[in-house]
C-alpha cells in the first residue's frame, strides 16, 4: 500500500467490505481448471438401432409437436418406418434406459405413428454427389436392396433394382404376413422410393435370366439376394406329402396363392418364421402346435410375437425335437419326437440342446409339418470369383466383395435376419458405392457389427447408461401399451393385429423419454449454475460464458441426462 | 384480529405482515411449522415472496445473505443444530451489515438427542454480531418479528428472534394479529444501502487488509451500542401504533423489591405467577425480564437492580466451564455499578425439563434462606 489511510471521521469508515471500483475487469473464469462442455453423447437406443436411426432426436421432435420433422429425421436413415414400426424386433427398446423406471419407451410404436401420419410422404433428395451418368445395379428388392437404392438415388445415381420374384419387397413382402404388415403400407414405402427415379425390374433372377456379366453398363453392383432357402430337418419322412417348408408356406400365403393345410399342423422351430407360419396356419383354420428344442428363454422370435401367438391359441411345446416324420402311404400322419435337456452354452451363447435317451414319444394325427429352422442364401448362383464363407458372401467393412465394383449386403452377406439390419447394411453399401464411384478410399467404415449414419451426427460415441442419469429428475412412469384387435376377431382374417398409437399416446411416450446424453433444453444447468454462466441460445441449447465459469461442475453433476462433459482446462489452453 | 395460534405461526404471521421478499429455509423440529406456513402463504399468493428450498441451514443462511445483498427483505427460521450449522454464515450476515431477521426456536443441543427447549443453541451464537431477543408469549413473538425488521434496517445488523421449543412454538395462545395497513405504516419497504447488481458489479466480502478490518469491527460495535436505544424507541413507537409497548428489559413489581428474579423467555410468565403470590404474602420479591440479550442492555440492568439485595438469575443454559450465561452477563454488567447485590446463579430446566411455579418458589426460598450461594452454580432439581 503506497498511501497511508486515515479516516477523518467515523462516517468515513467503510460499513462493509465492498470494492469501490467495478469488478467488471475481473474475469474470474481464469480461476477455472475444469471446463464444462456441451457435448451430446450416444443414447443406448441409437447405439442399438441396426438401421442407424437417431431415435432420441425424433422423440424430442414429437415432444415439441414437430411430427413432420420427426418423420424426416427417420427417413434420413431409413425409408421404411412404416415397415420397421410394425415388424422390427426393436433392439432399441431392449437397451432403453427407461426400462428400469416404468418400461422401455415404445419406440417401434412411435416410429409407426410417424410413418402413418396423414401427411403426404416425400422422400427428400440430397445435393447430388454422383458423377455424371453414374449407374448402379441392385440385385434384390428386399430391405437391403431398396435401402441402398434409396440412398443412392437421393444422391443423384441412376439405380436399377432387379428382383427375381414378380413382386418387389423381398422378405418384407413374402416372409412377413399381412396381419403384421399390411400390403398397402409396404406398397406405399416402395412407391416412394420408386418415385425418386429408382427402376424396379421384377422377374429377373440371378443365375437364371440375369448374370453379373450382363451388368457391364453399371459402374457398381449391390448384391442383396437375401436368404430364401429354408434349412432342412434332416429326419426320415421329410419328403412326404404334407411337409411344407416354412418360407415356402409363407411365400405362398403372402402372394395370395391357395395353400392346402390339414386340420392339424405342427411347426418346427422357434424363430420369427416359425411364429409367422404358426399364426398364418391358425388363420387358415388349422389347429397349430409349435415344437421348439430349447426353452422359451432361448427362442429367437420377437417376444411379442410369441405372446400374441399364444393368445391366439397356438400351443408351444418346448424342449422337444422331431426324430422322424411318421407317414402312411407317403402322407404325413404324425411325429416321432424326443425330449431335450439343455446342456452347457454353445458358441451362440445359448444352452446346447441334448436329446434325453429313451424319451422318445409320438404325436399322433398330424396332417401338416412346417419346418422353420432358419434360412440360408442360395449362393450357387454366384460365379466363382466372389468369396464366400459358409453360406454368406464375404465383404469388408465397406460392404465390398472380392470382385471389383461388386458390393454385397443384407442377409446374404450378414446373415442377421432382420429388416433393420438389412436397411443398415444397404445404407452402408450405398455410402461406400458413392465414395467408390467418386474415387475416394473406403477405409473409414465402422465394423460390420456397428451401424452407419447417412446424416452426419456430431456426438460423443460414449453410450449413456442408466447409472449415468440424474435420477432425481425422473419418476416411474408406465409405458403406454399399443391397442390391438381382440383375439377373437383377429384370428378370423389377415387384418392387422396392432392398431397403432393415437396422438396422445405418442406424446405420452415422447414425454417419458429421458433423452439420454442429448440436450433437450430442460434448463436445469441454466437454473443451477451458481455463477450465472449458462447462457440460453434461442431453440438450440446453451453456451457457457467461459469468462466467468469457474468449472465447479454443478451443471455437469445436475444435468439429468449426462449431456455435459467436463474436461481439464489445460487441454483447451494449448 | 385475534386468533388462537401457536408460537411458530406467530412468527409466520409476523413475517407475512412484514412483507418479507425472500425466505430461504430448511426444516428442523421444532421450527418446521414456521416455514411450512410461509411456504403455503407464498404458494397461495398471500405473501409475494420468493421461497427458496435449500439442502441445509448453511445454505439457507447463505441464500438469505445473497437475497439481502440484492436488496430484498430476507428472512429465515431455524433451531439448535440448524443454527449451529449456520454459524459461519451468521458472521457473513453481520459482517456484511445485512438486516436479516431470523427466528430461532430454542432447542437443546445433542447429544443426547433432544427436541425440547433450552437456550444454549442461541446463546452460543452471541458473538456473531446478531441482535438477540427472547420472547415470553406468542403475542410478543409476533410483535418482536415486526419490530426486528425495523430495528435491523435502522442499524444494519441482523436480528434473531428467539422463542422456546414447544412451550411457545407448539402452544396455542390468543394473539392479536394487526392489520396489514397498520403494519405497513409502521414498517416501510426496505431501502438497501448497498446492492448487489449485475450491471454494476462490485466485490463484496473480499480480502480486507489490517488497515481496514478493525474499523469495520469498530463500526459494528458502535451499531450494537446504538441498537439498545433504537430497540427502546422502536418498542415505544410500536406501543403507540399497536397498543403494546416493549423495551430492552421489563421490570415487574420491582418497587422496593429486595429479592429480584432475573428471567427470560417463557419462564418469565411462570415467575410472574409466583411473584404475585409472594407479593400477596407481603414478601418483597420482584422480577426483571430480559428481553434483549445482544446488545446487552447494561444501563437498564444496572438501573433495575440498583435497589436489590439479592438477585436470583434463572438460566436454562450452560457455558461449560463457566456456568449460566445470563448470570455471568449480569455479574459483568454490575461490576461497574456503584451497588453490587449478591448474585445467586441458578441452572434449571436443561433439555426442556419443566420449570413449574414450585421450581420458582424453590429458587426464591433458597435465595431468601441463604446469605450467599453455597456453590458457584446452584443446580436446581438435579437428580443427585
Amino acid at each position: 500500500m503506497s498511501e497511508k489511510i486515515v479516516f477523518k471521521t467515523e462516517a468515513d469508515m467503510p460499513l462493509l467490505p465492498m470494492s469501490l471500483g467495478t469488478t467488471l475487469y475481473n474475469k474470474t473464469g481464469s480461476w477455472r481448471y475444469l471446463r464444462p462442455i456441451y457435448r451430446d453423447k450416444t443414447p443406448p437406443c441409437n447405439q442399438a438401432c441396426p438401421a442407424g436411426e437417431d431415435i432420441v432426436a425424433y422423440l424430442r421432435l414429437v415432444n415439441k409437436g414437430e411430427y413432420e420433422q420427426a418423420r424426416q429425421r427417420i427417413l434420413e436413415e431409413n425409408p421404411f418406418p412404416g415397415v420397421c414400426g410394425r415388424v422390427c424386433g426393436h433392439p432399441c427398446e431392449s437397451e432403453c434406459n427407461r426400462a428400469q423406471l416404468g418400461g422401455a419407451i415404445a419406440i417401434h410404436a412411435m416410429e409407426r405413428f410417424l410413418a402413418d401420419l396423414p401427411l403426404e410422404r416425400k422422400l427428400l433428395t440430397l445435393e447430388a454427389t454422383a458423377p455424371a451418368g453414374a449407374k448402379v445395379a441392385v440385385i434384390g428388392s428386399g430391405p437391403a436392396g431398396l435401402s441402398c437404392a434409396y440412398q443412392l438415388a437421393r444422391r443423384g445415381y441412376h439405380v436399377t433394382v432387379f428382383e427375381a420374384l414378380p413382386v418387389a419387397g423381398g422378405m418384407m413382402r413374402v416372409g412377413i404376413p399381412s396381419y403384421r404388415l399390411p400390403r398397402e403400407v409396404l406398397d406405399a414405402e416402395i412407391a416412394a422410393i420408386a418415385a425418386l427415379g429408382v427402376e424396379i425390374r421384377t422377374g429377373m433372377r440371378l443365375g437364371d435370366n440375369l448374370e453379373l456379366d450382363d451388368l457391364q453398363d453399371y459402374q457398381a453392383v449391390f448384391l442383396a439376394v437375401g436368404q430364401h432357402r429354408g434349412r432342412k430337418l434332416n429326419v426320415p419322412g421329410e419328403d412326404a406329402e404334407g411337409v411344407l417348408p416354412g418360407l415356402e408356406f409363407l411365400r405362398r400365403v403372402n402372394m395370395g396363392h391357395k395353400v392346402k393345410l390339414g386340420p392339424t399342423v405342427a411347426v418346427i422351430g422357434g424363430g420369427n418364421t416359425a411364429m409367422d407360419a404358426a399364426r398364418s396356419a391358425l388363420r387358415l383354420g388349422a389347429d397349430v402346435t409349435v415344437l421348439y428344442r430349447r426353452s422359451r428363454k432361448e427362442m429367437p422370435a420377437i417376444s411379442e410375437e410369441i405372446e400374441e401367438a399364444e393368445q391366439e391359441g397356438v400351443r408351444l411345446e418346448y424342449l422337444s425335437a422331431p426324430v422322424e416324420i411318421l407317414t402312411a402311404r407317403k402322407k404325413v400322419t404324425g411325429l416321432r419326437c424326443v425330449r431335450i435337456r439343455l446342456g452347457e452354452p454353445d458358441e451362440s451363447g445359448r444352452r446346447r440342446p441334448e436329446p434325453i435317451a429313451g424319451s422318445e414319444y409320438t404325436i399322433e394325427d398330424v396332417d401338416t409339418v412346417i419346418p422353420a429352422l432358419g434360412q440360408e442364401a442360395d449362393l450357387s448362383l454366384l460365379d466363382k470369383g466372389v468369396r464366400t464363407r459358409g453360406d454368406l458372401i464375404v465383404t469388408n467393412e465397406a460392404g465390398a466383395t472380392s470382385r471389383q465394383a461388386l458390393f454385397a449386403g443384407g442377409d446374404a452377406a450378414t446373415g442377421s435376419g432382420t429388416v433393420a439390419h438389412a436397411i443398415g447394411s444397404g445404407k452402408r453399401a450405398a455410402l461406400a458405392i458413392d465414395k467408390f464411384l467418386r474415387g475416394e478410399a473406403l477405409d473409414d467404415f465402422p465394423p460390420l457389427t456397428e451401424h452407419v449414419h447417412a446424416a452426419p451426427r456430431d456426438v460423443d460415441p460414449t453410450v449413456v447408461h442408466f447409472e449415468d442419469l440424474n435420477l432425481a429428475y425422473f419418476t416411474e412412469e408406465e409405458r403406454t401399451p399399443q391397442p390391438q384387435r381382440a383375439v377373437s376377431e383377429r384370428i378370423k382374417d389377415f387384418g392387422e393385429v396392432n392398431l397403432g398409437f393415437a396422438e396422445k399416446d405418442a406424446l405420452c411416450e415422447a414425454e417419458r423419454c429421458f433423452s439420454c446424453g442429448t440436450c433437450n433444453q430442460c434448463d436445469t444447468c441454466w437454473l443451477y449454475c451458481p455463477d450465472v454462466c449458462i447462457l440460453r441460445r434461442d431453440h438450440e441449447g446453451y453456451e457457457v460464458n467461459y469468462d466467468y465459469c469457474k468449472g465447479c461442475g454443478v451443471c455437469v453433476e445436475e444435468c439429468p441426462r449426462d449431456a455435459i462433459s467436463i474436461e481439464e482446462e489445460l487441454k483447451w489452453r494449448k | 384480529m385475534e386468533k388462537v395460534i401457536m408460537g411458530n405461526h406467530a412468527v409466520s404471521y409476523g413475517i407475512q405482515l412484514a412483507r418479507a421478499q425472500v425466505i430461504a429455509a430448511y426444516p428442523i423440529t421444532p421450527q418446521t411449522q414456521i416455514v411450512e406456513m410461509l411456504s403455503e402463504f407464498c404458494a397461495d399468493g398471500l405473501l409475494d415472496a420468493k421461497f427458496i428450498k435449500v439442502e441445509s441451514e448453511h445454505s439457507a443462511m447463505a441464500a438469505t445473505v445473497g437475497a439481502s445483498f440484492a436488496g430484498a427483505r430476507a428472512c429465515t427460521a431455524t433451531s439448535s443444530h440448524g443454527l449451529a450449522l449456520m454459524h459461519e454464515v451468521l458472521h457473513w450476515a453481520a459482517g456484511s451489515r445485512l438486516p436479516i431477521v431470523m427466528a430461532n426456536v430454542n432447542r437443546a443441543m445433542g447429544p443426547g438427542w433432544s427436541v425440547w427447549t433450552e437456550q444454549t443453541d442461541s446463546l452460543a451464537q452471541r458473538d456473531t454480531g446478531w441482535l438477540q431477543f427472547y420472547c415470553e408469549t406468542n403475542q410478543e413473538v409476533l410483535d418482536t418479528v415486526i419490530q426486528a425488521f425495523k430495528i435491523a434496517e435502522t442499524i444494519f445488523l441482523p436480528v434473531m428472534v428467539v422463542l422456546d421449543a414447544f412451550v411457545l412454538s407448539h402452544t396455542q395462545e390468543p394473539v392479536d394479529i394487526p392489520d396489514q395497513a397498520t403494519v405497513d405504516s409502521f414498517l416501510p419497504p426496505y431501502e438497501a444501502k448497498f446492492r448487489l447488481q449485475p450491471g454494476d458489479p462490485h466485490a463484496f466480502g473480499g480480502l480486507l487488509a489490517p488497515d481496514h478490518y478493525k474499523e469495520m469491527r469498530y463500526k459494528m460495535q458502535r451499531a450494537m451500542e446504538e441498537a439498545v436505544a433504537v430497540t427502546s424507541q422502536v418498542g415505544a413507537e410500536f406501543g403507540k401504533v399497536f397498543g403494546r409497548s416493549y423495551d430492552v428489559v421489563e421490570k415487574y413489581r420491582m418497587d422496593d423489591a429486595e429479592i429480584v428474579l432475573v428471567t427470560c423467555s417463557s419462564i418469565t410468565s411462570t415467575s410472574r405467577v409466583v411473584v404475585d403470590e409472594l407479593r400477596a404474602k407481603g414478601e418483597k420479591v420482584g422480577l426483571l425480564k430480559m428481553r434483549l440479550f445482544r446488545p446487552f442492555p447494561f444501563a437498564a440492568v444496572q438501573e433495575a437492580l440498583a435497589g436489590a439485595k439479592k438477585v436470583a438469575v434463572v438460566d436454562r443454559n450452560i457455558s461449560f466451564g463457566h456456568g449460566g450465561i445470563f448470570a455471568a452477563e449480569i455479574k459483568s454488567a454490575l461490576y461497574s455499578a456503584p451497588h453490587h447485590p449478591l448474585i445467586f446463579p441458578f441452572i434449571i430446566g436443561l433439555g426442556g425439563r419443566d420449570v413449574t411455579p414450585q421450581s420458582i418458589r424453590n429458587i426464591v426460598s433458597y435465595t431468601q434462606e441463604h446469605d450467599k450461594p453455597d456453590e458457584d452454580i446452584i443446580w436446581m432439581e438435579v437428580k443427585r
